[in-house]
């Protein structure tokens, strides 16, 4: 029986790839399918189509992979592409400009002490408790979808795909402090608007 | 004597102070001030969760036919 060998690297299929080798090709679609949907899917929000995404990303992947020195890992290349394809998309449809998410913003009282008591400036870590789980799916993607545009594939990368904040710099063109600030902001935003959801206000 | 911190700022250094880029000095000022702030605590862990809380709530499993589409999409535009 064969003793199967270490699977390849992303960067090795990537060679064999644009040697013409096309199951090489395959398997890194296949690796990074599910990866790269869930990716698409937060940052299309409910109306967005992540499989048409996808399509347009690994079609651009297809033919720039020539073009692919290794300067950058093979996957946050791959992350770039998927970000910018469905930012495409966004662009293309037609939205209905979206409520900002500033008015969910911490609060505080005049002397820069948080307002609130501590039961309610906690109660967005009992969201899960508090609410029905298909309620907070729909919620979640809605109040992702609700961050500034220059916000969201920030706190996605980086807090939903749990990409380390050099990686997202990388992806996204920014300084890590950049990607910092608007990963904090998202974050922020986002806490007072799990608040709102179990009736506390941030 | 070092300076205070207030809650609002500390809110502002929590992103570098969990990353673990906040200067020293501020670092020892910001958890100064958590060690007698409840309010701030409590912030902190809201803070901390809510990461987690929009993940686990956006799994989006792929429909199962997801590969072969995406390559057979590629063989047409390819």
């Amino acid at each position: 029986m064969a003793v199967p060998g270490p699977e390849p690297s992303d960067e090795s299929l990537a060679s064999r790839a644009v040697a013409g080798d096309e199951s090489a090709f395959e398997v890194l679609v296949v690796r990074y399918q599910a990866r790269a949907y869930r990716l698409a899917y937060r940052l299309l929000g409910a109306e967005g189509d992540p499989q048409d995404a996808l399509q347009e990303a690994f079609l651009q992947v297809f033919r720039k992979l020539p073009s692919f020195r290794g300067e950058a890992k093979f996957a946050t290349w791959l992350f770039r592409i998927v970000t910018n394809a469905a930012l495409m998309q966004r662009r293309r449809r037609a939205r209905r400009p979206a409520e900002s998410l500033e008015l969910y913003l911490p609060r505080f009282d005049a002397s820069g002490l948080h307002a609130g008591t501590p039961a309610e400036l906690q109660a967005a870590a009992h969201v899960e408790e508090r609410l029905d789980r298909r309620l907070l799916a729909e919620k979640a993607l809605a109040g992702i979808e609700r961050l500034p545009d220059g916000y969201r594939a920030a706190f996605v990368l980086r807090d939903l795909e749990e990409l380390p904040t050099a990686e997202v710099a990388e992806v996204l063109g920014l300084e890590p402090a950049a990607v910092r600030q608007r990963v904090h902001r998202a974050r922020l935003m986002l806490r007072g608007y799990l608040s709102d959801l179990v009736g506390v206000k941030p | 004597m070092t300076p205070q911190v207030s809650c609002v700022s500390g809110v502002e250094q929590l992103m570098d102070y969990l990353e673990d880029v906040l200067p020293l000095e501020r670092r020892a000022d910001l958890e100064a001030h958590l060690a007698v702030c409840a309010r701030c605590v409590a912030f902190v862990a809201s803070y901390r969760e809510t990461p987690g809380v929009l993940r686990r709530a956006t799994l989006a499993v792929p429909p199962p036919d997801l590969a072969p589409r995406v390559l057979e999409f590629l063989r047409r535009r390819g």
